[in-house]
């Protein structure tokens, strides 16, 4: 049987535990391992921003007030607050704390409530205004969220809007029923989906155009929003589960689900532009990552990632046609990868695509899965597989969203809409002759990509 | 600033203590915690009409039968730390949920965070993740007991716990258990307006079967209630749906050697003896087959892959007798394969194992080579629409096909 590690308890701590543990804690009866007493130290007192947080055993990272989730709903946030938080007990919270409340027990709901109404300071940035939200939260590397965020975007009232464009519930997605029902399009709906696609393609190549050191996240949702409303078309992630922007912004180690806001992209970054549009009653989905500067292609580790995970999507494309079954993309995938000695993110996968943002069937990009299905003419779906340079493993940042690597290293990822057809497949999200971006030949692996390399 | 950083600055941390308990950090690993589905059938009532399977304003719906064995359970297994999960999963809309601990004799509440995240490109369902969470932050629970409510079909909830070994979770399914009310539940298996709505065909399939069907253990509860002439009447008619299910009768939810019959079960590792299943037609709709599997050519998996995929996925027979184009779709059967559990030796002498609920199965190396199982191939089918389909001969025909090939 397989087992989990343990893991040091220290602040933004991924080692492995030592013996060592606090002397208080084991007093009060408590275990506390630590990987060593310089990471004891550094947990011992951290900057803490959110007091109310942490004396009321909150999650001392999240920080609602400044939520993207809660600014519109206000009262919601705050019982949501008073619901969760009155029970919660985190280790990973300054570990001084940890003692303090072990003794005092529960706070009582008034020092609670006092406690809401002391200001809350963040380290707010002087002369830009730009600050971090979850000063507390272990980070894996070195990309923090730029908040403020830009308003919520305004589409004009003539533009056809899906189900969770209000509420931000998908309502038609949530009974998906047996993974075995899978939508078969008609032709006529297959035209739907090929227009949507080839409109989505536009606004990625708009919005890739734009990407240089100096721009910003939200800059570049900005010009992707624009760029939906001449065509027409909705921005899908906008409002999907309460996603605040237009489009998914994930640079380095940001794996997916990135928020567009205050960053300035640098020479050496890599950024993956996920685009969805929402046209004519179907939806339309890819993304790709681009390099940042010319920095960015001088690192052969920063190539070997992302043209990897270009590798790996086209492979897996290959298998497309009737009679592939759903779970074998994954095997292609993760074969590539490791050959590559890069690693198959697990957590997020492909899906089906048509009248919904996100249905039947599900596509893994990991090897020896159990998914359902068989690839039949008139199916849509994606492929998405991302790829990290180190650990598979992931985590996600206190605005529910941001994904990244547990190990701060690099991950990249593409992404296609797929058609099966009577013989085989037709990428509806192709690159057009002149779209920004493309192949970039990995350093000591030469030209030739397949079977170039072990 | 707090108060808590007024008086921080001045204190230094404490120089850390070394616990030299056997030094042994083999033994801190953690282990994977065995999650098992209790779900019981409340009976015929108002709650049927009103609410989906899936519904989520049945949270808190406690059931008599249920909570009384699980109380027993809870206070049975003292040195045990046993995490009661009271409601259904799967619901993207419900921010929190409700979790009984039970820790050193004490029942604590606890609260599932579950995140926003992408509730439909994440393949780890909320409640896995948020169960994984509560771990992170709690420590390891020895067993976790999911409590769905009366209306719950089991096949839905299991598959979302059988996890890829890829996801490496802390948690995995260890079986569904399933209670029923002995005094009630005939009359529970015969109630034609609890039966699921979208069956064209007549055949009566209520809650209670989808949940007997599925199940890895039954116990009958409140035997004492009803005669021993009933009692047998009732394991008869169980026996016959579901063949591969261990059967146990309680008195007023007493249960002995309870760790034996409703933890560890294993029920997705091992397949057991698959023995052979009880002929009776006390029950219709739901029934169990078992079929010899001849020893295979290693190249006849995919074969046996590809018959299991029409049954599961296309709800298809293979057979020789119909031509693929002249079938009547109106006469077709209904066949739903709710469990499916089997072992396969090779020419060779491997031994590989099918595990199978609903849609999702999988055919695997057995962990263990050398058993004494080894003896045979078999392969056992529980669901609907068996009665009316020869499985075995369609199974032959298929294989013999792919041999050809």
């Amino acid at each position: 049987m397989t087992t989990a590690k343990r893991l040091c308890i220290g602040v933004a701590c991924a080692n492995p535990i030592s013996t060592l543990q606090c002397p208080t804690c084991l007093k009060l009866g408590k275990e506390s391992f630590f990987c060593s007493q310089d990471c004891f130290k550094t947990s011992w007192v951290t900057f803490s921003y959110s007091p109310f947080g942490l004396a009321l055993g909150l999650s001392p990272y999240a920080h609602y007030s400044y939520s993207p989730l809660n600014r519109r709903d206000g009262r919601r946030g705050f019982r949501k607050w008073l619901s969760t938080g009155y029970r919660l007990t985190s280790l990973k919270s300054e570990h001084k704390i940890v003692h303090k409340q072990s003794a005092r027990k529960n706070p009582t709901l008034l020092q609670s409530l006092k406690d809401l109404t002391k200001p809350t300071p963040l380290p707010t940035d002087s002369e830009t205004g730009i600050f971090d939200p979850f000063p507390n939260f272990p980070y894996t590397g070195s990309i923090r969220p730029a908040y403020p965020l830009s308003l919520t975007r305004k589409l004009p009232p003539s533009i056809r809007r899906p189900d969770y464009s209000e509420d931000g519930v998908p309502r038609s997605e949530q009974n998906r029923g047996s993974p075995k029902n899978i939508t078969i399009l008609n032709a006529e709906e297959i035209e739907g989906m090929r227009k949507v696609c080839r409109l989505a393609r536009e606004v990625l190549d708009i919005c890739a155009a734009a990407v240089r050191p100096g721009v910003t996240t939200d800059e570049l949702d900005e010009i992707a929003h624009k760029a939906c409303i001449e065509r027409d078309s909705y921005p899908s992630p906008l409002n999907y589960v309460n996603f605040p922007k237009s489009i998914c912004t994930s640079i380095n180690e940001v794996i997916c689900h990135g928020i567009p806001d205050q960053r300035k992209l640098v020479n050496g970054d890599i950024i993956n532009l996920d685009i969805t549009l929402y046209h004519g009653g179907f939806h339309g989905d890819l993304n790709e990552t681009y390099y940042v500067g010319d920095k960015a292609k001088a690192n052969p580790d920063t190539v070997r990632v992302v043209e990897t995970s270009r590798d790996c999507l086209d492979e897996a494309i290959k298998l497309v046609k009737p009679g592939m079954l759903f779970r074998d993309p994954g095997n292609v995938i993760e074969k590539l990868a490791k050959q590559r000695n890069c690693s198959v993110v697990r957590t997020y996968i492909g899906h089906g695509i048509n009248q919904l943002f996100h249905c039947n069937p599900n596509v893994p990009h990991y090897a020896k899965n159990k998914a359902v299905g068989v690839a039949k003419p008139g199916m849509c779906f994606t492929i998405e597989p991302m790829i990290n340079l180190g650990t598979h493993k992931d985590t996600t940042w206190p605005d529910k969203w941001t994904s990244t690597t547990t190990d701060g290293k690099m991950s990249a990822q593409f992404e296609h809409t797929l058609l099966v057809t009577e013989d085989g497949v037709e990428v509806l999200t192709a690159r057009f002759p002149d779209s920004p971006g493309g192949k970039t030949p990995i350093p000591g692996i030469g030209r030739n990509v397949e079977g170039g390399d072990k | 600033m707090s108060s808590d950083r007024s008086d921080a600055d001045d204190e230094e941390p404490p120089a850390l203590v070394s616990t030299e308990i056997s030094l042994n950090l083999e033994g801190l690993q953690l282990s994977k915690a065995p999650i098992t589905i209790v779900t019981g059938y409340l009976g015929a009532g108002s709650a049927c009409e009103t609410s989906s399977p899936c519904s989520e304003t049945l949270l808190f719906m406690l059931i008599a039968t249920e909570t009384t064995l699980l109380n027993y359970i809870l206070t049975e297994q003292h040195s045990k730390k046993i995490a009661v999960i009271l409601n259904e999963f799967g619901n993207s809309s419900d921010i929190e949920k409700s979790l009984t601990v039970q820790r050193d004799g004490q029942q604590v509440e606890e609260w599932l965070e579950l995140a926003n995240g992408c509730i439909c490109c994440s393949v780890k369902d909320m409640g896995v993740a948020a169960i994984e969470k509560l771990m992170e932050r709690r420590g390891k629970f020895d067993y976790i007991l999911l409590e769905t409510t009366g209306l719950a079909d089991p096949g839905n909830i299991a598959p979302m716990f059988w996890l890829d070994e890829g996801l490496q979770s802390t948690i995995f399914l260890d079986g569904i258990v399933t209670l029923v009310d002995a005094a009630n539940i005939v009359r529970t298996l015969e109630d034609q307006e609890a039966s699921s709505k979208d069956d064209e065909t007549g055949a009566v399939v209520t809650t209670a079967h989808l949940q007997i069907s599925h199940a890895d253990v039954v116990v009958i509860n409140k035997a004492d209630l009803v005669t021993q002439e009933e009692i047998e009447v009732i394991k008869q008619r169980i026996a016959g749906m579901n063949g591969l299910a261990r059967i146990i009768v309680t008195e007023r939810g007493k249960v002995d050697n309870l760790g034996e019959w409703l933890l560890d079960l294993r029920a997705y590792e091992n397949v057991g003896e698959l023995k052979t299943p009880v002929r009776t037609r006390l029950d219709e709709t739901i029934s169990t087959v078992s079929l010899e599997l001849p020893e295979l050519e290693e190249g006849m998996l995919d074969s046996l892959d590809a018959w299991i995929r029409s049954l599961l996925w296309e709800a298809e027979v293979p057979g020789s007798s119909k031509k693929p184009g002249d079938r009547d779709s109106r006469k077709q059967p209904i066949l739903d394969i709710h469990r499916l559990k089997g072992r396969v030796i090779t020419k060779t002498g491997k031994v590989l194992l099918i595990q199978g609920v609903r849609e999702t199965f999988e055919i695997f190396d057995a962990p263990d080579q050398n058993s004494a199982m080894k003896a045979e191939g078999k392969l056992v089918l529980i669901g609907r629409g068996l009665r009316d389909v020869d499985v075995k001969e369609s199974l032959e025909w298929f294989l013999s096909r792919g041999r050809e090939s």
